[in-house]
């Protein structure tokens, strides 16, 4: 089955270069190039690691937000299940704490898990997805963004700007195991103003049968307790003046209740957990500019209820009923000044966090992080530039309810050099070094008999070289490459031992891992006529990541748990006149559930692959739009983690309207 | 384009070119001069396995309950007895009890300890008198036929039965209460087996474990306190009268039975120090404080004393995370040998 797949994968890829020997015509966009752009101010699109456009986006119909981000090469996707299952990510084997999600310019975060579910992020109204790894600062990242590891910028089409003054996007999904979801967004810009109000509902039974290897046998069968059930609202104001100033006010409300099925456990499917999730953000943010200065002052605060219920639990109390409830709230300002040979920034942020518990031990844990940022960037004459940027950052941490962590201070620089774009195949050079840290979550430092106090930071040290270059750029088609060779450390890594018995695990800095990577971006893109187009792109990720933490130890040197070697992707669209059939292919190699590569540890790779076929009809200046998607269409069993089976075969047809 | 050809071809040759389980060679039909070790795994990764080390060639398979039974385990396998002509695995998380010919390996049933869609949870099997006693997580003890293979009662007990041992026609059976934890249980059930009912509990100590008795009718109950500011120790009870004679303050993981005498081990998980010491039950005193040389293991979990070889094997987990080994002592403490076995190696059954 596994020939068979890279069969048609194969099969798309040289028809399609068949078919570009056959037009050599001249240039046309660079898929890099056409990327998102979240705001039109200061966002440099050659600064982009990788991202997803609009179109591809729609293409690819996604269920969660973890769909889009793992097409991104350097992404290490964790998913629980299919939809509301929990999902978390990371880029370059750093770990998902490390990295952050910013949306619409705004934090998210979660400083009880150190890390975002993208299966709670709504991705029907996403309209734009960039990574950026070891970007240089820009005015509409929040500092605390600007000197993590990485991240992820997601956009919205709520919280955006339009020229037509009434904007309409609505769109229906019905699919298999219950899938039904449904989207409705206007958006109002009369003048200088902006009003949206969107809101989207989803429901799942998410019964998907599955196939779990029980040694010479496949075992058959149907995931239970997995049904998911959402609603959320948002909306925003905005107004702006003459391309000097602008401001935005928004708010969103969610709620989840949802099944946790948890891992298939052989010979006993007795699971009945639940959560729910109650989430609120406020945000705003005012941006000016005037002349060689630009300035944004932006605010935004979060509450968030998290429920968890197991009735069956073993305990004296009858079961588990634990509710957490996260706040946080982040002030910050950004400033940048530039004149022909001169970019100046700076930033300073406050992020205020809690998190209290019922039914559950964790303390009273406050943390108020001070962030603090500058740099700059020489510009030569010839385009090629050097940056340097000194963030510094103070977290200072309280404890009502007993010990506290040490409060922590850092500096870290990020610095690096790009070359010009030269030559015929437009070659372009980077090189850069950051250093970064991540804190201790509040469930690492205070989580009952998990929590460790004397946690230390993880640091982080990334280098990096980039590599892009054009070798064909024609009117009708192009070829673009981007290459990436990195070494990335990360030393005092958390990782939960057991240090009171074998069900009590604890946290303690006891790991040191090194990655080495590369990565590499293929696009092109073929107009063969005005009815026939084609564009692809693939990437492929290589990621040997490595424990180094203990000479003579079973798993030094072995490959970290989870992060797998080879990571691909490989994505088709075929356009005709109003129609449109997309391949899309993802594919891991094997990885190891635990540190140690042994055999009994791995857990397969696989390669996935959807296949969606759409047609568009646009009538003046409505468009309608029919999606049809076969996900996994090749019935291929898989997981991303061991034991958490993904669903099989199944399908999702989309039907949307927009107007402007 | 050339270079989209062999990018896909590295990528078909990466993912073609799978490393392949090891077939098992020499799988005995009999077994015979060797020892069958529990490896219990993590949790929620199903990967509790059994491994057949054969004593006169060395070949260990690690995957034997797979090779014979043709599927896996299952997930947390926590106790391996053998009775009579029949061996049972206790596999907690997964709720079975797995019974398998005890001469061949071959399976004769599995038996589902999940009740009203509950997870019974079982943790440990004794034996007497054709009956199999097993302690449940959802606080009973569950009375097995061994002939018919049917759970034939429910015995009511304390929170989370642990560890239980018989003397004479008296069960006693640890209440650990750990899923409570800091919560947890300090008693002990007294079960009268005749008319299999708890007769009353004797409080003992913070969060009872194992339970084993003397050749003296004593029973010793390790405590295993609260990881923090109450150590682990031993409570020793009078099967005469119910009461409890004294608390030793010894710090245990793991009572074993070397002829008349114990021996103790103990893995401190703050310094992570291993220590077998060794305790007469007579004149309840330790004889020897470090019996055995515990440079070579890592992370000891287990003890098991074969009285058929005068040895002493050690289950040593290796830190949990990684495939463990079984040390094997001479009777005197002296280190002989490692066995390389699966993860997280607890329990030992020994073939003459």
């Amino acid at each position: 089955m596994r020939i068979l797949h890279f069969f048609i994968a194969l099969f798309v890829f040289f028809k399609a270069e068949f078919s570009f020997s056959q037009k050599k015509e001249k240039d046309t966009i660079q898929r890099l190039e056409e990327v998102v752009i979240i705001q039109a101010i200061d966002f440099e699109k050659y600064d982009y690691h990788s991202g997803l456009s609009e179109k591809e986006i729609e293409e690819l119909t996604p269920v969660d937000v973890g769909e889009l981000l793992q097409k991104i090469p350097g992404t290490t996707l964790k998913s629980y299940g299919s939809l509301g299952g929990l999902k978390t990510v990371s880029m370059r084997s750093m770990g998902a704490t490390h990295t952050t999600i910013v949306g619409d310019g705004f934090s998210i975060q979660n400083m009880q898990t150190g890390q975002v579910n993208l299966g709670q992020i709504d991705v029907e109204n996403i309209v734009g997805v960039v990574s950026s790894v070891g970007r240089r600062s820009q005015l509409m990242l929040p500092v605390s963004a600007q000197v993590s590891g990485s991240n992820f910028l997601l956009k919205t089409f709520e919280n955006t700007f339009s020229s037509d003054t009434l904007q309409i996007r609505t769109t229906l999904k019905v699919g298999s195991f219950g899938q039904k979801m449904g989207y409705l967004a206007g958006k109002y810009c009369p003048k200088n103003w902006m009003i949206s109000l969107s809101g989207t509902r989803k429901i799942s039974q998410g019964n998907y049968p599955y196939l779990f290897l029980n040694g010479n046998q496949y075992l058959k069968g149907i995931r239970i307790n997995n049904d998911y059930e959402d609603y959320a609202i948002r909306s925003t104001v905005g107004f702006r003046w003459k391309n000097k100033v602008s401001m935005r006010l928004g708010y969103k409300q969610s709620k989840i209740n949802q099944a946790l099925p948890g891992a298939v456990i052989l010979y006993n499917n007795t699971q009945d957990e639940r959560m729910k999730t109650e989430d609120r953000k406020l945000f705003m943010d005012v941006f000016i500019h005037k002349n060689r200065w630009a300035t944004r002052l932006y605010t935004n605060g979060n509450f968030n209820v998290l429920n968890y219920t197991d009735p069956t639990f073993l305990n004296n109390s009858g079961g588990i009923d634990v509710t957490y409830t996260n706040r946080f709230w982040t002030a910050g300002v950004t400033l940048s000044w530039r004149n022909d040979q001169w970019e100046l920034h700076g930033g300073f942020e406050e992020v205020w966090s809690s998190v209290r518990a019922v039914g559950s031990v964790i303390g009273e844990p406050e943390r108020l992080h001070t962030y603090g940022l500058i740099g700059g960037k020489y510009m030569f004459l010839s385009g090629s530039n050097f940056f340097l940027d000194l963030s510094t950052q103070y977290v200072n941490e309280e404890n009502k309810t007993g010990l506290e962590g040490q409060d922590r201070w850092r500096i870290n620089p990020f610095l690096g050099y790009r070359s010009s774009v030269s030559g015929q195949w437009r070659w372009k050079h980077e090189i850069w070094y950051r250093n970064s840290f991540r804190m201790p979550t509040f469930n690492e430092l205070y989580y009952n008999n998990i929590g460790n106090t004397l946690l230390l930071p993880e640091d982080a040290h990334q280098f990096n070289y980039s590599l892009r270059f054009m070798p064909i750029r024609k009117k009708n088609w192009h070829i673009n490459f981007k290459n990436n060779i990195y070494h990335n450390r990360v030393k005092n890594k958390i990782v939960a031992v057991p240090t009171k018995n074998l069900f009590i695990w604890s946290m303690q800095n006891v790991g040191k891992v090194a990655v080495y990577g590369y990565e590499t971006i293929l696009s092109a893109h073929l107009r063969m006529s005005h009815q026939w187009k084609i564009e692809m792109s693939v990437n492929y990720s290589y990621q040997r990541t490595v424990d180094i933490t203990k000479k003579g130890s079973p798993t030094y040197k072995h490959q970290v748990a989870y992060v797998p070697v080879h990571t691909m992707n490989m994505d088709a669209s075929l356009y005709y006149q109003r129609f449109g059939l997309r391949l899309s292919n993802y594919g891991i190699s094997d990885r190891y559930s635990l540190n140690e590569n042994v055999l009994q540890n791995r857990v397969e790779g696989f390669l996935i692959s959807d296949v969606i076929f759409f047609y568009t009809l646009p009538i003046k200046k409505h468009v309608l739009r029919l999606q049809a998607a076969v996900k996994n269409i090749l019935d291929v069993p898989y997981a991303y983690i061991r034991s958490f089976v993904m669903p099989g075969r199944n399908y999702l047809i989309s039907l949307s309207y927009a107007f402007n | 384009m050339r270079l989209i050809k062999y990018l896909l071809l590295v990528v078909v040759l990466l993912v073609s070119c799978k490393k392949k389980e090891p077939k098992p060679e020499n799988t005995p039909v009999v077994l015979k001069n060797g020892m069958l070790v529990l490896c219990e795994g993590l949790f929620q990764q199903n990967n509790s396995t059994v491994s057949w080390v054969d004593f006169s060639s060395g070949d260990i398979d690690n995957q034997f309950f797979q090779t014979k039974a043709g599927r896996m385990l299952g997930d947390t396998g926590n106790d391996i007895q053998r009775y009579g002509g029949k061996i049972y695995i206790i596999v907690n998380v997964s709720s079975t009890i797995e019974v398998l010919n005890a001469s061949t390996f071959e399976p004769i049933e599995q038996i589902s300890m999940i009740e009203n869609n509950i997870a019974k949870q079982p943790r440990y099997i004794v034996f007497k008198n054709g009956k199999g006693y097993i302690t449940c997580y959802d606080g009973y003890v569950d009375v097995l036929d061994t002939a018919s293979l049917t759970i034939t009662n429910r015995i009511k007990v304390g929170e989370n039965p642990e560890g239980l041992t018989i003397v004479n026609h008296t069960l006693y059976v640890a209440n650990s209460g750990g899923l409570s934890f800091p919560d947890v249980d300090s008693t002990l059930s007294v079960v009268d087996l005749v008319t299999e009912t708890e007769t009353m509990k004797i409080t003992i100590g913070k969060n009872p474990g194992q339970v084993i008795a003397d050749n003296q009718g004593d029973v010793y109950v390790i405590t295993r306190g609260d990881y923090s500011t109450i150590p682990t120790a031993i409570t020793r009870v009078s099967s005469q009268t119910n009461t409890v004679l004294e608390y030793l303050n010894i710090n245990a993981s793991e009572i074993e039975k070397k002829g008349d005498q114990f021996l103790i081990a103990n893995y401190d998980f703050n310094t992570q120090t291993s220590n077998v010491s060794l305790f007469d039950p007579q004149t309840e005193s330790v004889l020897n404080s470090s019996f055995i040389d515990n440079s070579g293991i890592t992370t000891l979990y287990g003890i098991t004393y074969n009285p058929i070889n005068d040895k002493i094997y050690i289950s040593d987990a290796m830190e949990f995370t990684n495939t463990g080994y079984i040390r094997e002592y001479s009777s005197s403490g002296t280190y002989i040998q490692s066995y390389h076995v699966g993860l997280n190696p607890n329990n030992i059954v020994f073939y003459d």
